[in-house]
C-alpha cells in the first residue's frame, strides 16, 4: 500500500490551478482588509463563556446516566476493535478495526469536536475505564489516589509524544492498516492511557498525556458549545481560542498535528512516491524486511521534516514579531492557539473524501467485523458509493476549509496582538510576521492539494 | 517596511480606499477564474508522462463536459511491464476520462496478484501469463495498481471527471 494515510482506496484529484489562484487571491485580499478593520481591544476571551443553555438540557446531557451509557458503549467499541484487530481476518479492508480507527475515530471525533465541543470527555473509553476503576475502588472502601503528583513540568510533551507515535504508525509504517499491527498499537495505547491515569490521576493525564484527548480538546475550542461551571453554554465559534496558552509543549503538539497532515498530503504526490519507488529499486534483491525498514525510516524523516518546518517557521515569525513589537519576553505561548483553526482546516481539506468514501465501509463492516462471513445486521451487501461527491465539490470544500481556517487563525492572532503590543502602530507592524506565517501555511496547504 | 506601513495606515484612514482594494482583489480573482476556469483538469500539476505505451483512443478529448463523447471503438490499453518485482521505468502514470473503458495489461517476470484499488479488480499474474484487468472508469479520482503480495505499487491511474 502506497496510500499514505492509514487506509483508503480513492485519492482526490489534484485541485486545478484556477481553484488555487482564487483561493490565494481571497486569502490575500481578506487578510489585508481584515487587518485594518478588526477590533482594537481583545474580545475573544470575553465571549468564550457564551450564554447558558436551558438548565434542563445541561442536566440531561451532562448527567451521570448519559456518561455511563456512552462510556459503556465506547468501551464496548474499544473491545470490539481490539478483538477484530487481533483475531479477525488479516485482509485490511474486510476487518472492522482499520476503517474504524483511521476513519471513524480519527476523522469522525475531530468533526464532532469542532461541531459540538469536547465530546471526547464523555466518549473516551479509557476515561470511562478509569472512572469505573475509581468507582469500584471507592465502592470497596478503598481510596483511589494517584501514585505521583502531576507537577506540570512535563507540560504537554507526553501528549505530543503520543500523537507523534500515532501519526508515525499512520504515515510511516509500511502497513499501518494491517490488523495485527493495529491490534498491538491499540493495546499499547490503552496501556499508555490507563497507566498514565493511574500514576498521575485522571484529569492531569487527560489534559497533558493522552494525545487524542489533547488533540480533540484543542479542536473543541473551535466549537460553538462548551461546558462552563457545570452548564452547557452556546457561544460564537472560535471564541474558545482567545488568550495565550502557557503550557509547555503546546507548540510541539500543534506542530505535530499540522506537520503530519501536511506530510500526508505531500506523501501522496508523485514526487514522494517516485522517491520511495527509487529506494525500492535501489534495494531490489534485499529482503522485504530491509526494504520495509528503509522506507519506514525515509517516511519518518519526511514526517519529522514537516513537523520541524512548522516549528521553525513559527519560531521565526514569533521572533520577528517580538522584535517589531519591542517585547522582551517570549511570545511563543501567545500565538500558538491561532494555529488550531489552521490545523482543523488541514484535517478537513485532506480527509474530507476519505471520511465520506471510506466511512461508508463501516456500514458493511459492522455486520461482519471479523471478516468471517457473518451478516449480523443484514448490511453486508451494502454497496458504498465511491463517487458520492464530485471532484468539483471536493475542491470547493478544500479551498473553503483552508480559507475559513486562515481567516479564523488571523482573527485570533489579531485578538492576541492587540492585547500584547503597546500602541496601534506597533501592534500593526508586529502583526505582519504572523500574517505572513498564516498566509504561508494556508497557501502551502493549498499548494499541497495541487500536487498530482 | 516603513513605506509599506505608511501606505497601510493611509488605507486604514480611508475606508473607501480599503473597499476599493477589496473590490480589486475580488475582480482579480474573478479574472483568474474566468481565464482558467474552463480547463480544470489540464491546468493541474504537469503530468509526468512515462514511456509506457497507451493506445490512444480514437476520440480527441477536446469535447466539453456537457456532451459526452461518442463511445470509443475499443478500450484504452495501459501496459505495465514488471521486472524484478518493480515497474519498468518507474511507477506508470496514466490519465483516462470518466466513462472510458480501460484495460490494464500487466506482464511480469514474478508471480503475484495485480490489484486495482477502488474498482477492486484483482487478477493473477505470472511469467509468460500477463494479467488483463478490464474496467469502466466510472469513479473519478486517483487509483493505485499494486502487486498485492509484495505490496509494491506499479501504476497510478487518474480518472478525470
Amino acid at each position: 500500500m502506497i496510500v499514505a494515510h492509514g487506509i483508503g482506496v480513492v485519492r482526490d484529484l489534484p485541485i486545478p490551478a484556477a481553484y488555487f489562484f482564487i483561493g490565494a487571491a481571497v486569502v490575500l485580499a481578506v487578510s489585508f482588509v481584515l487587518l485594518f478593520y478588526l477590533w482594537r481591544r481583545p474580545v475573544l476571551e470575553a465571549h468564550a463563556d457564551g450564554r447558558k443553555l436551558p438548565s434542563g438540557l445541561s442536566r440531561l446531557v451532562l448527567s451521570r446516566a448519559v456518561r455511563i451509557v456512552l462510556g459503556a458503549f465506547s468501551v464496548f467499541l474499544l473491545g470490539l476493535t481490539l478483538a477484530a484487530a487481533l483475531f479477525g481476518t488479516t485482509v485490511e479492508l474486510l476487518n472492522f478495526a482499520p476503517t474504524f480507527v483511521y476513519v471513524i475515530f480519527w476523522l469522525g471525533i475531530p468533526l464532532l469536536s469542532i461541531l459540538f465541543g469536547n465530546v471526547w470527555s464523555v466518549l473516551s473509553p479509557w476515561r470511562a475505564l478509569a472512572d469505573a476503576a475509581v468507582w469500584a475502588l471507592e465502592h470497596g472502601g478503598r481510596e483511589a489516589r494517584p501514585v505521583l503528583e502531576w507537577t506540570g513540568r512535563l507540560g504537554r510533551y507526553p501528549a505530543a509524544a503520543a500523537l507523534f507515535a500515532f501519526v508515525a504508525l499512520e504515515l510511516a509504517h509500511p502497513r499501518p492498516a494491517y490488523p495485527r499491527t493495529l491490534g498491538i498499537a491499540i493495546a499499547l495505547y490503552t496501556y499508555w492511557a490507563l497507566a498514565g491515569m493511574a500514576v498521575y490521576g485522571r484529569d492531569p493525564w487527560t489534559r497533558y498525556g493522552e494525545g487524542f484527548a489533547v488533540a480533540f480538546g484543542f479542536l473543541a475550542r473551535i466549537a460553538p458549545f462548551a461546558v462552563r461551571d457545570g452548564a452547557i453554554v452556546a457561544r460564537w465559534p472560535f471564541t474558545g481560542l482567545g488568550g495565550a496558552d502557557r503550557i509547555r509543549g503546546t507548540l510541539l503538539f500543534v506542530a505535530v498535528l499540522l506537520g503530519s497532515t501536511s506530510f500526508d498530503g505531500f506523501s501522496r504526490s508523485s514526487t514522494w512516491q517516485d522517491l520511495i519507488a527509487d529506494l525500492r529499486a535501489e534495494l531490489a534483491g534485499s529482503s522485504q524486511r530491509t526494504i520495509d525498514l528503509a522506507t519506514t525510516f525515509l517516511s519518518l524523516g519526511g514526517l519529522a521534516f514537516f513537523v520541524a518546518a512548522i516549528l521553525a517557521t513559527y519560531l521565526a515569525a514569533v521572533a520577528a514579531a517580538e522584535k517589531l513589537g519591542r517585547v522582551e519576553r517570549s511570545l511563543v505561548p501567545d500565538f500558538v492557539l491561532p494555529l488550531v483553526p489552521i490545523a482543523a482546516a488541514y484535517l478537513a481539506a485532506h480527509y474530507f473524501t476519505l471520511f465520506l468514501i471510506q466511512g461508508q465501509f463501516i456500514i458493511t463492516l459492522i455486520s461482519d467485523p471479523f471478516g468471517k462471513g457473518w451478516d449480523l445486521f443484514g448490511t453486508v451487501d451494502f454497496a458504498p458509493n465511491l463517487a458520492i461527491v464530485s471532484p468539483e465539490t471536493v475542491w470547493y470544500v478544500q479551498v473553503a476549509a483552508l480559507v475559513v481556517g486562515h481567516v479564523a487563525g488571523l482573527a485570533i492572532a489579531h485578538d492576541r496582538a492587540v492585547a500584547v503590543f503597546q500602541g496601534r502602530r506597533t501592534a500593526l507592524e508586529a502583526q505582519l510576521p504572523m500574517l505572513g506565517l498564516m498566509v504561508l501555511y494556508t497557501l502551502g496547504g493549498m499548494w499541497l492539494l495541487t500536487r498530482g | 517596511m516603513s513605506a509599506v506601513l505608511a501606505t497601510l495606515r493611509r488605507v486604514r484612514n480611508d475606508r473607501r480606499f480599503a473597499v476599493l482594494v477589496a473590490m480589486l482583489a475580488l475582480a482579480a480573482s474573478g479574472f483568474v477564474f474566468s481565464s482558467c476556469g474552463g480547463d480544470d483538469g489540464d491546468s493541474a500539476a504537469p503530468a509526468t508522462e512515462t514511456t509506457t505505451t497507451s493506445e490512444p483512443t480514437a476520440t480527441e478529448t477536446t469535447t466539453t463536459t456537457e456532451t459526452p463523447p461518442p463511445p470509443p471503438p475499443g478500450p484504452t490499453e495501459i501496459r505495465i511491464v514488471v521486472v524484478d518485482g518493480a515497474p519498468k521505468g518507474g511507477i506508470v502514470r496514466e490519465k483516462v476520462e470518466k466513462g472510458d473503458r480501460v484495460v490494464l495489461i500487466v506482464r511480469s517476470d514474478v508471480t503475484d496478484h495485480v490489484h486495482l484499488h477502488g474498482y477492486d479488480v484483482m487478477r493473477d499474474v505470472a511469467p509468460g501469463k500477463p494479467a488483463r484487468l478490464p474496467f469502466r472508469a466510472t469513479i473519478p479520482g486517483r487509483f493505485e495498481v499494486e502487486l498485492e503480495d509484495r505490496g509494491v505499487p506499479i501504476a497510478d491511474i487518474t480518472v478525470n471527471a
